[in-house]
């Protein structure tokens, strides 16, 4: 877990974090880019570099038509942007669109806030459902984890070395 | 604390992780096993209980059910490979899961638990070799059965979106089916794929390893395989490293069972030198692509409250097709989504309102691992006519959605605009949609270290012990000679449990 984004990376998903992400989503912008880079934490090593030098690319990619970096982009010029990517020319624009806008999909609803939003609230149910198995269920949870461990050898009858003390 | 008591004690002292290892290790045993998931598990166990020494490494960690919760995200930097982003090359990609903890993928798993179909067996007894093999299996696939506790749902625990799937197929006519699952009393907080967090999935984790550590076995985590060590054509022990620290492990054993999947067998044995003379190492690998729609209802579903694929459609099994309802956690399926902003917002809006589809197809086509500086690299293209299938379930099962009330269905090709009737589903069968449009993931890696008993066409032998080599035995989906078109795990499991026999009958010879 040794990925760290890179300050122009950071920027750059920090900025995009408006185009992305719903609005009520966007004061949570640190804690999305911070998921994010978890994220890419565990991802294969050549998925991080590749991420890694295309946020660099798009960056730049902004100067010529718009006199500034991408990071520095707001409102319709970040959307007008990214958009350019999205439907971009080549493979490996949308690719990287594509794959922003996945990561930053699964970070922002990651949140706790984002996640209330929508309904879910998995803690207060797996307690309420873990109790009621145990409590319902007791005597045949327990009888199964007795099975786990009860002698049944698959060749009755052979051991092939003595019982261990 | 009766509840907790229930679950699970203390970790086992036979468990041991990168904390437990403070320098370079030699260890001795009679079997070492490499990986832990439902071949590794199973045959551990099984040797263990018959007296084996046997010594299990696994690459990922060590949790117990107290530490599976709710934070999704987490979970799956914990339990899965590469955080569940490994990628077939391909056109389209194709993103596969495997899991990388004690119990590998058993423990984010569905948890279905079918035996392997008769007609996939007729087909190994006819094409392959492997007489009398859907006889020899029967008491293996009992005994897995008993061991896991495979058996229906409990009705309180179906959810609703799962409610709503068998809704669809009787409207249509179809034959849908209660599935099978190893599970006692699964509770249905749909948190399969993250790590059961009431340890009602009797994933390895809590069956087969328990038993294994029980006879005696001991558990390494942490370590990841590096080679395995020969003398001649002999496969004489492993060299791993622990994770973190770089301390070395070194297992000296009679016997070595390769049992990390389908993807990671092929490159081990390559990079330790084993060569099959079938040129079929690696090769012969088999996906069963998947795909999805989500369905929006006028009514709520909630689908996170209920078991996961409470159902299974099996109308079109014959066809290589089988459906199921999926609940994902939200940030899963926004990430799926090819909306942003405010459109992603109002969707996800529709959450609780979502019943998440997909289908399993039972592919043609075959890829290829190859091992590129030491590393397992997929290679897997879309056969025409899986692509042609999947188009063709994504209608039927869009279909049977709408019969079931669905108002809206997102489909999984880049593209095109969602669909508001069955008409509009049928439509897509003349459109020309591209198969690199279309999202595809996958779950089950097969066949690339195939048995049989041609060794010009195998890799192993029907037990999976490797042709020209000696004391090196294969126990994981690698074995499978073509596609199964159920879940894998039950058959991983029946192999192993064979395998074990195998070994447990000659037992001298290990031995020696």
């Amino acid at each position: 877990m040794s990925y760290r984004h890179s300050r122009t990376a950071r920027a750059v998903l920090r900025s995009l974090v408006p185009v992305i992400c719903p609005p009520e989503a966007v004061p949570l912008g640190d804690a999305i880019v911070d998921h994010l880079e978890l994220t890419l934490a565990v991802s294969p090593a050549v998925l991080q570099r590749g991420f890694a030098v295309g946020l660099v690319t798009y960056d730049l990619g902004a100067l010529p038509r718009y006199r500034q970096r991408a990071r520095a982009l707001r409102g319709d010029d970040a959307e007008r942007y990214y958009a350019s990517w999205e439907h971009g020319a080549t493979p490996l624009h949308v690719q990287l669109a594509r794959g922003i806008n996945q990561l930053m999909s699964l970070s922002c609803y990651e949140q706790p806030e984002m996640m209330a939003r929508v309904g879910y609230r998995p803690g207060p149910w797996i307690t309420e459902v873990t109790q009621r198995r145990l409590t319902v269920y007791r005597d045949d949870v327990t009888r199964q984890q007795a099975q786990i461990l009860a002698p049944d050898p698959l060749r009755p009858g052979v051991r092939v070395k003595p019982e261990r003390a | 604390m009766v509840a907790a008591a229930l679950l699970e004690g203390p970790r086992p002292p036979n468990v041991f992780t990168r904390a437990d290892i403070h320098g370079d290790t030699v260890l001795d045993a009679d079997v070492v096993v490499v990986g832990s998931g439902a071949g590794g598990a199973t045959i551990a166990a099984e040797l263990a209980e018959a007296g084996f020494e046997v010594i299990v490494l696994e690459e990922g960690s060590y949790y117990q059910t107290r530490d599976f919760t709710a934070d999704t995200s987490a979970m799956v930097r914990q339990l899965y490979r590469d955080g569940g982003a490994t990628m077939a090359i391909g056109n389209p990609p194709i993103l596969y899961q495997e899991g990388r903890a004690v119990g590998g993928s058993t423990v984010i798993n569905g948890g279905m638990s079918w035996r392997t179909p008769d007609k996939v067996l007729a087909r190994w007894e006819r094409e392959l070799g492997l007489e009398g093999i859907a006889r020899d299996l029967e008491p293996y696939f009992a005994r897995v059965e008993r061991r896991i506790h495979v058996a229906p749902m409990d009705d309180e625990a179906i959810g609703n979106d799962n409610r709503l799937l068998k809704r669809g197929a009787d409207a249509m006519g179809w034959k849908v089916i209660g599935n099978l699952r190893n599970q006692a009393h699964c509770a249905g907080s749909n948190r399969c794929a993250f790590g059961c967090p009431t340890g009602a999935k009797q994933s390895a984790l809590v069956s087969y390893i328990p038993r294994a550590l029980h006879y005696g076995a001991r558990l390494y985590a942490d370590v990841r395989v590096d080679h395995i060590t020969r003398h001649g054509k002999r496969a004489t022990g492993v060299i791993g490293t622990v994770n973190g620290s770089g301390h070395r492990i070194t297992v000296r054993a009679r016997l070595v069972v390769s049992a990390c999947g389908a993807i990671h067998t092929p490159a081990l044995l390559v990079r330790s030198g084993f060569r099959s003379p079938s040129g079929q190492l690696g090769h012969n690998l088999s996906m069963h692509p998947n795909t999805k729609v989500v369905a929006i209802f006028d009514e709520d579903v909630t689908g996170w409250k209920g078991a996961h694929q409470a159902y299974q459609v099996r109308e079109f099994q014959d066809q290589g097709l089988l459906f199921a309802a999926v609940n994902m956690p939200p940030s899963i399926l926004a990430m799926s989504f090819p909306h942003r902003g405010a459109a992603l917002g109002q969707l996800m809006q529709h959450y609780d309102r979502m019943v998440l589809a997909g289908m399993l197809c039972e592919d043609t086509a075959t890829g290829r691992v190859r091992t590129i500086n030491g590393r397992p690299q997929a290679f897997y293209q879309l056969a025409d006519a899986d692509a042609a299938n999947l188009k063709r379930g994504v209608v039927l099962l869009s279909e049977m959605l709408f019969a079931a009330g669905a108002r809206r269905i997102l489909l999984p090709f880049h593209g095109l605009a969602e669909l508001h009737s069955a008409d509009e589903a049928r439509r897509l069968l003349s459109r020309d949609i591209p198969a690199s449009s279309c999202e595809v993931v996958t779950v089950h890696m097969m066949g690339t270290a195939r048995m049989g008993t041609d060794r010009s066409a195998a890799v192993t032998d029907p037990f999976g012990l490797v042709h020209d080599t000696d004391r090196l035995l294969i126990s994981d989906a690698s074995l499978f000679p073509t596609p199964i078109g159920v879940n894998p795990m039950e058959t991983i499991m029946a192999l192993a449990t064979r395998a074990a026999g195998h070994v447990i009958d000659n037992a001298a010879r290990y031995l020696s």
